[in-house]
């Protein structure tokens, strides 16, 4: 019988064996994360855009998505997001350095535009905001064809919510009451921008009232909190019970790219309250207290994690560019 | 084969591409209940239900997006701007995303949409129901711009745009819709998109023109004919990707080159076909290439006078090609 005091885990049925894959997700997502930072320091990869503090928010929306099933459209924070759903190391480290045989555009795209049709990943620009109208036409598109229990998530960082595009199609999936999770990841930050100088309200969530849908808050460092909200979220999507505005307060422990200075706009204060309360040794902390794995398995995990991370830097940075003469391939069909 | 207008061509390349491929849908403001506010799509609801036939908001970035996330799923979207003039809030859509899908994605993913939008000026449409706004779309490689002249051509044209594995801006000349009329065949035919036809065959200049103005070219060829200028007449229909060979062949022939259009002078596709001239038919040509178009405006003024000076017409077009001939 369930109780108060039942863990979340168990509440959730989340098996032993999806959480080590979890934790061990995060772990690669945070140390690709790290080689890049340093890839990039050295001249190997032109550009970074960090997922570091996102990974729980990031792990739990993966949880609750059927894989080759669902539609994903994210956005470019979603590293630990891509990599639970099926990209590995490698193929992140190929996209950041632009080698032929990266999935996602074949060394076409900056850095954070994930892509992959077999699994559903949907291609981003990188004009933000402006794929979550896709969303919408995709849950037109599920009606149109008569198909039911699919459902699409969009996700996005609470700077997208001030566009005109994010506005349309929140509008259009309210009006019709589409199968999509409108994810909002928010770490507070667009760029320098405080959250209060970007949404009018305490909570991105509270706009969802305009669009006929639901808004819900979590604590996006809460993994299991994170998963409960989106799960429910994607199955009352798939039962034709509509759209759900979903956020998760986080916050990003780098800065937003290699190309910004984050102590011009908060202060190492801040930073250090929030590494305080980093999602993954929340996680780690969890699974160690509740017996699903030992810290002398997470430092074997670790270790692992970094021999992967290694052995795929090196496959990247060897890894061929693709040829001059492929530049003007796949303009047309 | 029954005679239709221009309009009634649209629907019915609307109506029967759909009776023929369930996975054609229409998405647009007005489009199901009024059936459009140019009745373009009257009578679809009926037949295909509201889920194929769908009245949006009014919000041009979402239709047109809404049309791209549905093309990902395999669908093959018609997406309807109530006027080109509206255009604009969905131009990101078009040329940053629907445009760019299967470059970007190294060919993974694709985004068989098409825009329809009516054009164009001459109905006292003023500064926002009349703009050309081809010249846009032009330039930016990823997407097809068509803008058929013909019932015969609209009809063929839209069935292959709707088909065509590429995002198709489609633009509709709306002073066409109901003033001309031809024959065209039931059931479901494709037109080429990317090549010319040539409307009226001739030796003494070329003139490259479409839309609107392929009618008013051939009216003024007509008049010229009687004073002994013969003039051929060149329907681009489409404007990306642009039919090179049939310009140049066409101005290796007469040496003379006069390009016609309602779109503005400055930025406009005369320019490219006037570069591709010099660049590719210099040493064939007798004069310099002209070109005529509408002022460098927004679009017409309201003010009849105004409008009536924006406009082209035939007696303009013809003005312009006796001082070609002449030269």
């Amino acid at each position: 019988m369930e109780t108060n005091d039942t863990p979340p885990h168990v509440r959730l049925g989340l098996s032993r064996q999806r959480l080590v894959a979890g934790l061990r997700t995060m772990i690669a997502s945070r140390e690709t994360d790290d080689r890049l930072w340093l890839l990039n320091r050295q001249g190997r990869a032109h550009f970074v855009v960090t997922a570091a503090g996102h990974e729980a928010t990031q792990l739990g929306c993966a949880w609750a998505i059927r894989v080759g099933h669902d539609y994903v459209i994210p956005y470019y924070r979603d590293m630990t997001l891509v990599m639970a759903l099926g990209q590995s190391v490698l193929d992140v480290l190929l996209h950041a350095m632009a080698r032929r045989d990266d999935p996602s555009s074949g060394g076409r795209q900056m850095f954070g535009h994930y892509s992959s049709r077999r699994l559903r990943i949907v291609s981003g620009s990188s004009s933000v905001g402006s794929h979550l109208v896709h969303a919408a036409g995709l849950g037109l598109a599920f009606r149109a064809r008569g198909e039911q229990d699919i459902a699409v998530m969009g996700l996005f960082g609470e700077g997208a919510t001030a566009e005109g595009a994010w506005h349309e199609g929140m509008t259009i999936a309210g009006i019709h009451q589409l199968p999509v999770v409108f994810v909002c990841q928010n770490n507070q930050y667009s760029i320098s921008i405080p959250v209060h100088r970007e949404v009018p309200v305490p909570d991105v969530a509270m706009k969802a009232a305009g669009y006929g849908m639901q808004g819900v808050v979590v604590d996006g460092n809460d993994v299991f909190a994170v998963y409960e909200a989106a799960h429910q979220a994607m199955e009352r999507a798939r039962n034709g019970g509509g759209p759900t505005l979903l956020e998760c307060k986080t916050y990003r422990l780098r800065p937003h790219s290699s190309a910004d200075d984050d102590r011009k706009y908060r202060s190492a204060e801040e930073v250090e309250s929030w590494r305080a309360r980093d999602p993954i040794k929340r996680f780690e902390h969890y699974l160690v207290e509740h017996g699903i794995i030992t810290s002398e398995e997470i430092e074997a995990l670790r270790r692992e994690v970094r021999a992967e991370v290694d052995a795929a830097t090196d496959a990247a940075v060897a890894a061929p560019y693709p040829s001059v003469e492929s530049i003007a391939d796949h303009l047309y069909g | 084969m029954p005679a239709m207008t221009f309009i009634e061509a649209i629907r019915s390349a609307l109506h029967d591409s759909m009776a023929a491929d369930d996975r054609i849908m229409v998405l647009g403001e007005d489009v199901a209940v009024k059936g459009g506010v140019f009745l373009a799509t009257e009578g679809l609801l009926a037949r295909f239900g509201e889920h194929r036939v769908i009245d949006m908001p009014i919000a041009e970035c979402g239709i047109v997006g809404a049309a791209i996330g549905a093309s990902l799923h395999g669908l093959l979207p018609v997406a309807e701007i109530q006027f080109a003039d509206y255009i604009y809030p969905a131009i990101d859509q078009i040329l940053n995303e629907a445009a760019r899908f299967r470059y970007r994605s190294n060919g993974d993913w694709s985004c068989p949409i098409v825009v329809r939008a009516p054009c164009g000026a001459g109905i006292h449409g003023a500064l926002y129901h009349s703009q050309s706004v081809e010249r846009l779309f032009t330039s930016t490689p990823g997407i097809k711009v068509v803008i058929p002249s013909t019932p015969f051509d609209a009809k063929g044209l839209l069935i292959a745009a709707i088909h065509d594995p590429d995002p198709v801006i489609f633009f509709e000349h709306k002073q066409l819709y109901r003033s001309v009329r031809g024959d065209v065949p039931e059931g479901v035919y494709h037109e080429p998109i990317g090549k010319a036809v040539i409307r009226r065959s001739g030796s003494d200049m070329s003139v490259f023109t479409y839309g609107l103005m392929a009618h008013y070219s051939l009216t003024a060829a007509g008049q010229l004919a009687a004073e002994g200028i013969d003039a051929e007449v060149i329907d681009l229909r489409t404007l990306a990707p642009l039919d090179r060979d049939a310009i140049l062949s066409s101005v290796k022939k007469t040496g003379r080159a006069l390009i016609v259009h309602e779109d503005v002078l400055t930025g406009g596709i005369g320019g490219e076909i006037a570069a591709l001239i010099a660049e590719y038919a210099f040493e064939y040509l007798d004069a310099p290439v002209r070109r005529l178009a509408s002022p460098d405006l927004f679009a017409t003024p309201f003010a009849d006078p105004l409008e009536e000076h924006f406009m082209l017409n035939p007696q303009k077009i013809a003005a312009a090609m006796r001082d070609l001939a002449r030269y």
